[in-house]
């Protein structure tokens, strides 16, 4: 069928991150998860004892949350979890030079383009390696100006009076079962903070490898951005592709202050055997600007959900998701808005693909407090359909507890129309081309929001992928 | 307004919590050292009760989410609850808790 | 939890039927063991807590404790006069194919007009229907639409009904003008448990109007119906349900309708009165070419709480189905949609749309919407919306600009907003009763 060779010629099936690379951890703790495991990592990272204690609270909250029964199919998580390493050091340290990289992880990294995009277009990159950060630079001019890009034990251990005034704040460790788990066993990841009225002009990257089989990767970031900033961050994550089942839950705290301005975009494109269960919450100040893009095209199971909570006047929250299920594949993906503030104003935007046996869900909430007069809320989802055997889904929550509050939901799922096929195919088109127009030009909305000069650079994004694949 | 005798004094051990109906909903009492305190037995955030939590120093944490309340006031202390639950007033006399329901 | 019903219930129940079949011979042995299972089935459901999804923002052990009803889920029969104001609704309503009414719970009258009972239309009691063995309604009390093992609720209703109403249309038969109940509840803070089964045969067409009316209580006085519709092939069905009860009155409902080939079944869900509604409404299309219109309105002041819980459930191709559910909040009400288009495996070609409007009136109304679509076909038109807003204050300044006081643009705009689900239903004794009672709560 020409609609299946052309979504194909996308390139979006076509896995490429999919290699080994022949390294050994300088120290791995056995499967499976107890307070030993905790304490063994808490001592590689020679931690100070509240977090200890916060780590074996968080690891009781975990093992106490029953798991979840709605989203996707996590029947089978339990048996994986349990022969699934929690921790596995690459290195001895963290280097500042990829010179000092071990070779073969170095190479991992320039097969993934992330050097060269370092030096073309990054304002500073990190790069985690299973459990932790093997590389961590930024760019002098912004060190200069006082911004602090680095992993997140360097940030608990060179800045302890900001890191704990924050970390857990956002998203106490019981919000769910596995920001509880991630609590407990957190591990690389990046803190970041911008000082007031810094405008950083190119983005930050953090890239996420995960190499060994059975690894459980558990990220945790921290970002402060400050009065009247503006930055941009970028997350990619990649795996091989294995037999067995992966795992991944990472945290992302951002705390956006006054008038700032923070985009946060993610790319992932796990491999399909990885669960990918994340949680990413952003506080936003009074007039400050928060906008998520959330990019999820690989994994087994996804369940995403950026939020954005609007606590200042004015604030304003953006969370665009662009999600493809591919064969056996279940994306439930979407956004949450929460409305505290006077005149805070939101969007979500969600695009969806699913194909072959491949799920797309959305779920969302929007919710407006009393008191959040003349909020304005809209939402968007839109599925598109490729085969028979294809499923979407739409779970908004809606709760408005304030008058004046304006809130609009929309959603509509449909198939590739024969109509616009038919209009194409008469203006010249061949069936594959105008299937792929109307592919490309459903998912633009969200790909034109990717900074083009990185796309380019790492080349083997959703957005080039799409560009490419006509002709 | 009036008092309502909900239960002894005993009943209400140090660090923990122990849920009372009234006619005006659950309501959870919590002691922090020598005195009692009681909040509406309801978390702002998505209506479960707070005394499946647990109380550490001056406040109790909701076991769902994590929200956190000052047992004091009831005032929300930490995301994802927003919106403070009720506090009520609190007397011990003979051993036993009275509670002010307005 | 839920004393007043769960104690000695095993012989409660029996003796509702007992008493329910009094003057009818007895309850038949099939009958009988029905409400023992669906006793057996209430037992074993635990009490619904806002912990599940679906009761997650109606605390109903906290608005109504069962605890607190009246023992007897049935009642003397009545005797004497009817009330003043079911009279005056009697007198209103007008013309009608036929008329029952319910006295807390039995039903004292069913009236069918002649020249549509010997076209074969079947208008009775249920309790009357079920006792003389009526095949039909052997066959779907209770099974199929709404079984006992539907829930909580579901199953209290089997268990413990005392009567409701049976509507047979034989195959071709077109009833023009509606079937009327009325039903009138007045025992203070006791349960009622009604039900009815509608059964329209192929290409027959049937429409019935059912309204709840009370006084006001002291306190919580629960009325719990349950409604099955079934629409053999082509046949069409218009169901209405209008909850107008006084304070303290709260309302459950099941409905349940299953439209088979070619048929179509109309549902609307007006809630205006009471303290707590909750209605669970199901709409099945099984067989292809099947349609549903499904229409909502609530207006809700004070501390009215309304919950509305639709499905749709699209079994077959080519089936279409559209939802409109509409409400004003005022005071402090609370209004809460949850409606899922569900499009099962193969049914391709559906046509499916759902869309929950609220208004807030007032700075401490709630309004909550989950608008939900899951779709397992492909080759669907599914779409949902859902908006919360308040009044749209350039149609007021417009309105004022032409003379109006500012309480009579914001009448108005409000009116005309709940007034889309009306024009859809079509002129008629409905749309005037709810028009008149919107009025009387926006003057007040």
């Amino acid at each position: 069928m020409p609609t299946n060779e052309v979504i194909h010629g996308l390139g979006l099936d076509d896995y490429k991150f999919g290699f080994v690379t022949d390294s050994e951890p300088v120290f791995r703790a056995r499967p499976g998860l107890d307070a030993d495991i905790v304490r063994q990592i808490a001592a590689r990272k020679n931690e100070p004892e509240w977090m200890l204690e916060r780590r074996l609270k968080a690891l009781a909250i975990y093992e106490s949350k029953p798991m979840p029964k709605w989203g996707g199919d996590l029947s089978e998580l339990e048996e994986t979890l349990a022969q699934t390493y929690f921790y596995a050091k690459p290195h001895e340290q963290m280097e500042r030079s990829w010179e000092d990289v071990p070779e073969n992880i170095k190479l991992t990294f320039e097969r993934l383009g992330i050097p060269e995009a370092e030096r073309k277009i990054l304002a500073g990159v990190g790069a985690q390696y299973d459990s932790e950060m093997v590389y961590h630079s930024l760019k002098e001019e912004w060190e200069a100006k006082g911004v602090i890009f680095d992993s997140i034990e360097d940030g608990l251990r060179n800045h302890p009076e900001l890191f704990r005034r924050h970390f857990g704040t956002v998203i106490p460790a019981a919000d769910n079962k596995f920001a509880a788990l991630n609590s407990a066993v957190w591990s690389g990841g990046s803190f970041v903070y911008i000082p007031p009225g810094v405008h950083l002009e190119t983005p930050l990257q953090a890239y996420f490898r995960v190499n060994q089989e059975r690894l459980g990767q558990f990220e945790r970031t921290l970002i402060i951005a400050d009065e009247g900033s503006r930055a941009h961050y970028i997350e990619g994550c990649t795996a091989p592709v294995y037999s067995t089942d992966s795992f991944h839950s990472g945290v992302i705290e951002i705390v956006v202050n006054p008038g700032a301005y923070f985009r946060y975009t993610t790319i992932q494109n796990w491999s399909n055997n990885m669960y990918n269960l994340v949680t990413q919450r952003a506080l936003v100040h009074e007039g400050a600007h928060m906008e998520w893009l959330d990019g999820n095209l690989g994994s087994k199971l996804t369940m995403k959900y950026p939020s954005c909570y609007l606590m200042g006047e004015g604030a304003h929250g953006e969370i665009l998701s662009i999600a493809y299920a591919g064969d056996g594949q279940h994306q439930d993906t979407g956004g949450k808005v929460i409305h505290v503030a006077p005149r805070t104003t939101s969007s979500i935007v969600s695009k969806s693909i699913s194909k072959g046996t491949g799920r797309a869900s959305y779920r969302g909430l929007c919710k407006v407090y009393d008191g959040a007069a003349r909020a304005r809320s809209n939402v968007e989802c839109d599925a598109l359909l490729i085969n028979e055997t294809s499923r979407t889904d739409t779970f908004p929550y809606i709760e408005i507890d304030e008058r004046s509050a304006t809130v609009g939901h929309e959603a509509t799922v449909s198939k590739v129309g024969d109509e616009q096929l038919f209009y194409l195919m008469s203006r010249g088109l061949d069936e594959a081309e105008a299937m792929a127009l109307i592919v490309r030009g459903f998912i633009e909305p969200i790909a034109k929001e990717l900074p083009l000069e990185y796309a380019v650079e790492l080349n083997r994004l959703i957005d080039l992928e799409m560009e490419g694949s006509v002709g | 307004m009036s008092w309502v005798r909900v239960a002894t004094a005993d009943e209400v051990p140090s660090g923990s919590l122990l849920s009372v109906q009234t006619d005006q909903g659950n309501v959870v009492l919590a002691r922090v050292d020598d005195d009692i305190y009681a909040l509406e037995d309801r978390c702002s955030h998505q209506e479960y009760p707070l005394s499946d939590g647990l109380i550490e120093h001056d406040e109790v944490e909701c076991p769902y989410h994590g929200a956190r309340f000052d047992v004091r006031t009831g005032r929300a202390v930490q995301l994802p609850a927003i919106t403070p639950v009720r506090s009520f007033e609190v007397e011990v006399r003979d051993g036993d808790v009275y509670i002010r329901l307005g | 939890m839920s004393g007043g019903i769960a104690v000695g219930g095993g012989a409660r129940v029996a003796e509702v039927g007992e008493v329910a079949a009094v003057g009818r011979g007895g309850e038949p042995s099939w009958l009988r063991a029905r409400r023992d299972d669906a006793w057996e089935l209430y037992e074993a459901t635990p009490f619904p807590s806002t912990r599940s999804e679906e009761w997650r923002y109606t605390d109903i052990e906290r608005l109504l404790p069962l605890g607190d009803l009246e023992r007897s889920a049935i009642g003397p029969n009545w005797s004497g006069e009817l009330p003043e104001r079911l009279r005056r609704v009697l007198a209103s309503d007008g013309e009608g194919a036929g008329r029952v009414v319910e006295m807390d719970g039995r039903v004292v009258s069913a009236r069918l007009d002649p020249g549509v009972a010997a076209a074969g239309v079947a208008l009775s009691s249920l309790a009357d229907a079920a006792c003389s063995a009526d095949p039909v309604v052997r066959e779907l009390l209770g099974t199929q639409a709404v079984p006992a093992s539907d829930g909580k609720f579901p199953a209290l209703n089997a268990a413990l009904w005392s009567d409701g109403v049976f509507v047979h249309v034989p195959p071709g038969v077109k009833v023009e003008l509606p079937i009327r109940l009325s039903r009138w509840v007045s025992r203070p803070e006791a349960p009622t448990f009604t039900r009815v089964l509608i059964v329209a045969e192929e290409r027959s067409n049937i429409a019935f109007e059912d309204e709840i009316l009370s006084p006001d209580f002291e306190s919580g006085t629960l009325v719990s119906t349950a409604v099955e519709i079934f629409a053999r092939r082509g046949a069409r069905v218009r169901y209405v349900s209008l909850q107008r009860m006084g304070r303290r009155g709260c309302h459950l409902a099941n409905q349940r309708t299953v439209a088979e080939r070619d048929s179509s079944v109309d549902t609307l869900n007006v809630a205006l009165g009471g303290s707590v509604d909750r209605v669970d409404l199901n709409a099945r299309l099984v067989g292809p070419g099947a349609s549903s219109e499904m229409l909502g309105l609530y207006f809700g002041e004070d501390g009215q709480h309304f919950d509305f819980n639709t499905s749709q459930d699209h079994m077959a191709p080519h089936a279409h189905s559209d939802l409109l559910y509409k409400g004003a909040l005022d005071g402090r009400a609370r209004g809460i949609f949850r409606g899922i288009i569900r499009v099962h495996e193969g049914a391709q070609r559906t046509d499916a749309y759902q869309t929950n409007r609220n208004l807030l009136l007032s700075d401490h109304a709630v309004a909550t919407s989950l608008p939900n679509l899951e779709i397992e076909a492909d080759d669907v038109r599914c779409s949902h919306g859902a908006t919360v807003g308040q009044l749209d204050s350039e149609a007021i300044f417009y309105l004022m600009s032409r003379g109006l006081e500012r309480g009579q643009a914001e009448r108005l705009v409000v009116r005309g907003f709940l007034g889309e689900v009306l024009s859809r239903l079509g002129p008629g004794v409905v749309a005037d009763k709810v028009m008149r009672t919107i009025e009387a709560k926006l003057v007040r």
